[in-house]
């Protein structure tokens, strides 16, 4: 495995010799743009953290240090770091000791592939791929590698887009390609367009500002895909698409000392109880919950009752239609690619029939997938993916029935309040064409995608390292702001802005957007009962500790009628909060009272008591005596009422306590 | 303490906002609560024709499977068992006659699955009209116990349901004041928010709502009329559906504005309409009484010993041999891009959404009309003609404070109804994560030879012998069954847990049937006599050994010099793992690590 750990090796050769200090007049000299890109272009690599070595050789120099130093030859050249990983040491001395010098020197190249092939160590280089190299231009030399994925298939397979230089990876595995190579560029540099990635100072860095996307080496996963018993097909696994983190976590420090050793975590268990008594790591056991219950289970039980299977598997369940399994069904967080092993072109046939006739019959294998023998298996589909220079399958892990939540939705267009009219539709079509992401080619075959996503390194993490690069130079200072190339990766193109403003302009017309008011606040009980001003931090305290919430308060919303839940309470609040007229509100009362009494049940009764009791109450404090008829109303009800349910349990002492 | 408590609380925040981004926060919005009130009647006992299971037997199958999937993935949501039209009565104050609460308001536990269990099948119906029996009904009083239940329950309920199980259309047979009580009740109870639903079951003659339970259940959200036009149900498949569709709460993860352009917000609300459902963290319990243990979490200095304030603490990370130090809030603040929200950047033909870029799982937008007056109407507008036109919107969304954005394809879904007028796709847009660069991996693909014609079509025989419909529900998460069966038979001290089926298990046997032939016809077309794919690659490793055995072991080891040389130059990193402990070894450092980094510290 050892042999394929191919990583690159980089010679950064920079011109610090007397022509690199002239410059137009108001124009920075090239000497401080090239330094800039070199500085730039180490810290993508510090970043990176990968084991790329780089190799730092001056020219120019009014000293020579390098191992080809013979006889006068190789003169005015200092290799002034040999091939190592980057560090910010290395950026501090090229910020401090790196100045311009009076000399010239040619022939930097021989000494730059020196010093990519003299390695001290007797180490053996892979892969040599990139080599990079001030001169009067600065230029970033790429072997051609593989066609970045499989994108967009033609017309897209072109090299990845400036802004990852020198991103492939396992590529020439022979250092004479690379100095063919090198051979060639020179050839190719003459020739001036014969090569892509020739940039100037500025250019470079506005290039380099980018930090390097994360990358990983892809993972082999060798197994068999199986069909029944009989078939079975050798095949390889690979990730292809996954959400990448960042490989550093945060660590806790001490603000003075900045040493993570003078911190110390400690998780400590304790009972529920009000003196919180700890309890020893090794008094506690494992459990679970089952809905209310909390079930003891041993770790050791647990691994003996759970579920076991045979380990790493790849088995067709069977082969479904591709439009049965939706998009926004999948799951998991990665894509995984299947390949047929290298060295084995009798399973590459196989997988290449089984292929083709999934994408031939649009049609997917349900497969059950298990990684190893520790991960749980998966249920997911397996794609067919036919492209120019290969074939594969695609898995992606489907749901389970117990991650499926299945939600209904009102229906739109079934609404006629809701459904918009033809105008609207229309301004909502002009809106979708001038904002197309997509523009035609000429020969119309091809449409061109002017905004893809998969080419924008995570924002986040660009941010992350700028941040962090920011304060490793600068200690003490304030983070800088974003930087502006990336908050414009982020936003809608200018083309696009520039088209939909009218379409814009059209929709705002079309159609009104009224933010609702919240109604939240209304809805804390506080303010139901008005008791805002008198007490208003106590009340507010306890309104957030929830708890003893009654069912009631939390449904009111607000008050706005005598409802039949509870009218007395109902009755009772709108008094205090005498949004409706006295009269009124009473009115209301005496109609759920009949309609209580009406009902002819026990029940029903207690409640109209309550209901009476709450009346009396009220027209005591407010004192109005045009309550006085309906009181008498309904005396004459309730007498009535007590001998027609005579031997109920509303006694007449509690018919009594009422008036 | 207690303010230690919090702050360390703080801290860990992230992960829990990571859970809640899935599974919606109960913290704030208070527990769903859902009652099976269940007619107990005679009716509800007769069987089917040809050993068709009765009506309340078909109830008790889905009440238990409810049950179930309640305590696997909600199971702080509280839920009850009531019957009416019983001879017995039993409810908290007995003051209701012919209702019987069987499971009052609570979570739902493994003791409760068996009492559910208990009543299905010929010895339930028995079991039944043992203790309940079947009396008269009134459903008015049933109702009125349901909303005690309610009451009584001191926690917030934040989504209360109540459904009623029942074949007779007309319970009271036309006594009107029992009627008119019922329907007063039900007003109540949906005054004070609660949704009354009607799974009303098959009887002979057809179940008419209209007479009396038109009243009685909650007018649906649209209005549309759907589902009282609903036929009852006789099948338990179709009562699953029906139940499972409406005992889920839909709880926004989020509600944010989708910003078309300048002024112009739509408020949508994000749903999880599938998230993986993990085996639950382990608790804590102390041996001695098996209550459950809290976790506190310190910060303290070494030398001092005393707890570290928040003030005291910074954070920091080591890029090439520099540690790089920041404030606490600064770590936060560099995550911060912009506001939540959804932000439109344009449109695209739907052949440019890749099936490759899946990252994570998709999520769901529908309207607030609540939020924003008129969302739902631009939305509908949106919805209709992206899925006219076959285009996707692609936005940037930063779904939470502090989160950075990603970019999301808005994918529109058209809602889809089957032959009982049952939405099975809501309308709205599936959003879609999209990758970066940096997610996407490079790949170096093998040069293979693709298949001849005859091959592949041999192939396609095969393929279509085993085709089937997939059915996304279809497949059971054969850990978490076998996790909760254990817990189950632990719970009820049963002597062995329940059988699963392990649903992803292929049917070998079956395939190999149905193949027959084919399989040997294909192999015989690809490969060549001999060759073996299960015993390949361990014969090649076999090789491997023979060839490379010689110089792999004596290896790990590099003279002292170039050792040095390689510190001095810090490249270290160069060598494997079993060089550099042999090199400790060499130089008298004793290890206990593997990883290099560590190995090159020393």
């Amino acid at each position: 495995m050892k042999r394929w750990r191919a990583f690159s090796a980089l010679v950064l050769c920079m011109d610090v010799g007397f022509s690199m200090s002239n410059s137009a007049p108001g124009e920075e000299p090239p000497f401080e743009l090239a330094k800039k890109v070199i500085q730039k272009f180490v810290q993508r690599q510090v970043f990176a953290e990968n084991k790329d070595e780089l190799a730092l050789v001056l020219f120019g120099t009014d000293s020579t240090k390098n191992p080809l130093d013979r006889d006068g030859q190789y003169q005015n050249i200092t290799v002034h770091r040999h091939l190592m990983i980057p560090d910010f040491e290395l950026l501090e001395e090229i910020e401090n000791q790196v100045h311009p010098e009076s000399q010239q020197a040619d022939c930097i190249l021989l000494i730059g592939i020196e010093a990519l092939s003299n390695n001290t160590f007797n180490f053996t280089f892979q892969g040599i791929y990139s080599y990079l190299c001030i001169l009067p231009y600065f230029c970033v030399l790429s072997l051609p590698f593989p066609a970045e994925d499989d994108e967009e298939g033609g017309g897209d397979s072109d090299r990845r887009g400036p802004g990852h230089p020198g991103t492939g990876k396992g590529l020439s595995r022979e250092q004479k390609e690379s100095l063919d190579l090198v051979k060639h560029v020179m050839l190719s540099l003459d020739e001036e367009d014969g090569l892509d990635q020739v940039y100037t100072f500025r250019d470079a860095i506005e290039q380099l500002c980018m930090f390097k996307r994360i990358e990983r080496r892809p993972m082999a996963w060798p197994c068999q895909l199986t069909i029944g018993s009989c078939l079975s097909i050798r095949i390889v696994g690979y990730k292809a698409v996954t959400e990448e983190r960042l490989k550093k976590m945060w660590v806790t420090v001490d603000a003075q000392s900045n040493q993570k050793e003078d911190v110390k975590r400690e998780t400590v268990y304790c009972l529920d109880d009000d003196n919180e008594t700890e309890v020893k790591k090794d008094d506690t056991i494992q459990g679970f919950r089952y809905g209310s219950d909390i079930v003891p289970f041993s770790k050791v039980d647990q691994d003996q009752m759970k579920y076991k299977h045979d380990g790493k598997c790849f088995a067709v369940l069977g082969f479904t239609k591709q439009n049965l399994v939706r998009r926004h069904q999948f799951m998991g967080s990665q894509v995984v690619k299947m390949f047929a092993p290298k060295d084995d072109e009798h399973a590459g046939v196989a997988l290449s029939a089984l292929i083709r006739a999934l994408d031939e019959l649009q049609m997917v294998a349900i497969v059950r997938y298990a990684y190893d023998r520790r991960s749980n298996p998966q249920v997911g589909a397996a794609f067919p993916c036919v492209k120019q220079d290969y074939e594969c399958l695609m898995y992606v892990q489907l749901p389970f029935m117990e991650d499926l939540r299945q939600f209904t939705f009102p229906s739109l267009e079934n609404n006629k309040k809701l459904s918009p009219s033809d105008t609207q539709l229309s301004a909502v079509d002009s809106l979708i064409d001038s904002m197309m992401l997509v523009q035609k080619d000429d020969d119309d075959a091809d449409q061109k995608d002017i905004f893809k996503v998969h080419h924008i390194p995570n924002p986040a993490f660009q941010r992350h390292f700028q941040c962090l690069h920011h304060r490793a130079v600068n200690p003490g200072t304030p983070l800088p702001p974003m930087e502006p190339w990336l908050k414009a990766a982020l936003e809608r193109p200018d083309v696009i802005s520039e088209r939909c403003q009218a379409p814009l302009e059209e929709i705002k017309r079309k159609f009104p957007l009224i933010e609702v008011e919240k109604k939240k606040k209304l809805k804390t009980s506080a303010q139901i009962f008005g008791k805002d001003a008198e007490e208003p931090d106590a009340k507010k305290a306890k309104g957030d500790e929830e708890e003893d919430y009654n069912l009631a308060d939390i449904a009111e919303g607000s008050v706005t009628s005598v409802g039949s839940v509870d009218p007395a309470r109902d009755f009772r609040t709108l008094i205090k909060l005498k949004s409706l007229p006295f009269g009124e509100v009473c009115q209301q009362l005496t109609h759920r009272i009949e309609q209580l009494l009406s009902n002819k049940n026990t029940h029903y009764y207690m409640k109209s008591i309550t209901c009476i009791q709450a009346f009396r109450e009220q027209s005591v404090k407010v004192n109005k005596h045009s309550l006085s008829s309906f009181w008498e109303k309904l005396m004459m009800t309730w007498e009535f009422l007590k001998d027609e349910v005579e031997g109920s349990t509303v006694s007449k002492n509690e018919a009594n306590q009422v008036t | 303490m207690a303010e230690w408590n919090a702050y360390y609380q703080n801290e860990d925040e992230d992960e829990e906002q990571e859970e809640g981004e899935q599974s919606g926060d109960y913290k704030v919005t208070g527990r769903d609560s859902l009652v099976f009130l269940v007619d107990a009647s005679k009716e509800m006992f007769i069987k089917g024709e040809d050993g068709e299971p009765s009506n309340f037997d078909m109830t008790m199958q889905v009440v238990r499977s409810v049950y179930t999937s309640k305590i696997i993935s909600s199971h702080r949501d509280l839920v009850a068992l009531v019957f009416y039209g019983t001879e017995q009565s039993k409810n908290p104050r007995n003051s209701f006659k012919y209702v019987y609460v069987y499971h009052d308001l609570d979570e739902p536990g493994a003791k409760r699955v068996q009492e559910v269990d208990a009543l299905r099948g010929e010895k339930g119906a028995r079991l039944a009209a043992e203790t309940m029996g079947s009396g008269e009904t009134s459903l008015g009083d049933a109702l009125w116990c349901c909303a005690n239940l309610y009451s009584d329950i001191k926690l917030r309920l934040s989504h209360k349901r109540l459904m009623i199980f029942t074949c007779r259309d007309e319970p009271h047979r036309g006594d009107s004041a029992k009627d008119r009580q019922a329907r007063t009740k039900a007003s109540d109870l949906k005054e004070t928010g609660v949704i009354i639903d009607l799974m009303h079951l098959m009887k002979p003659g057809g179940f008419d709502v209209a007479p009396f339970f038109r009243d009685i259940v909650s007018q649906p959200e649209d209005e549309s009329e759907l589902g009282l036009h609903l036929e009852p149900c006789d099948k338990l498949e179709d009562l699953q559906k029906r139940v499972r569709a409406k005992e889920q709460k839909k709880r926004a993860m989020a509600r944010l504005n989708l910003c078309l352009g300048e002024g112009i917000n739509v408020a949508v609300g994000i749903y999880a309409t599938a998230v993986t459902a993990r085996k639950p963290a382990a608790i804590r319990l102390y041996r001695e009484t098996n209550e459950p243990v809290r976790s506190k979490t310190r910060t303290f200095h070494m030398q001092t010993g005393s707890l570290l304030l928040p003030s005291e603490i910074k954070k920091a990370q080591t890029y090439g041999k520099k540690q790089i130090v920041m404030e606490r809030d600064e770590v936060d603040s560099i995550k911060k891009f912009q506001d939540p929200g959804l932000y439109l950047i344009g449109f695209k033909p739907m052949e440019k959404l890749k099936t490759h870029h899946h990252i994570r799982p998709a999520v769901f937008l529908y309207p607030e009309e609540g939020e924003v007056k008129g969302s739902a109407c631009l939305f509908s507008a949106l919805l209709m003609k992206c899925s006219e036109r076959n285009v996707f919107a692609l936005c940037r969304c930063v779904s939470r404070r502090n989160y950075p954005p990603r970019f999301v394809a808005l994918v529109p879904q058209r809602e889809e109804v089957d032959e009982g007028k049952v939405q099975f796709t809501p309308p709205g847009f599936n959003v879609i994560y999209l990758p970066y660069a940096d997610d996407l991996r490079t790949l170096d693909p093998p040069q293979c030879p693709s298949a001849s014609q005859i091959q592949v079509d041999k192939m396609k025989e095969i393929v279509s012998k085993l085709r089937f419909k997939y059915r996304s529900e279809a497949f059971e998460n054969p850990v978490i069954q076998q996790h909760y069966r254990n817990l189950e038979a632990l719970a009820l001290d049963m002597m062995a847990p329940e059988d699963t089926e392990d649903l992803i298990m292929p049917k070998v046997d079956q395939i190999n049937h149905r193949l027959g032939p084919l399989a040997e016809e294909f192999k015989d077309l690809v490969y060549p006599a001999g060759y073996n794919p299960e015993s390949k690659s361990v014969a090649k490793r076999k090789t491997a050994i023979v060839g490379g055995v010689a110089e792999k072991k004596p290896k790990a080891e590099v003279p002292e010099d170039e050792l040095r040389a390689h510190v001095q130059n810090g490249t270290l990193g160069k060598l494997t793992v079993p060089v550099l402990k042999e090199a400790c070894k060499q130089f008298g450092v004793r290890t206990t690590g593997t990883k290099k980094q560590e190995l090159i510290d020393f």
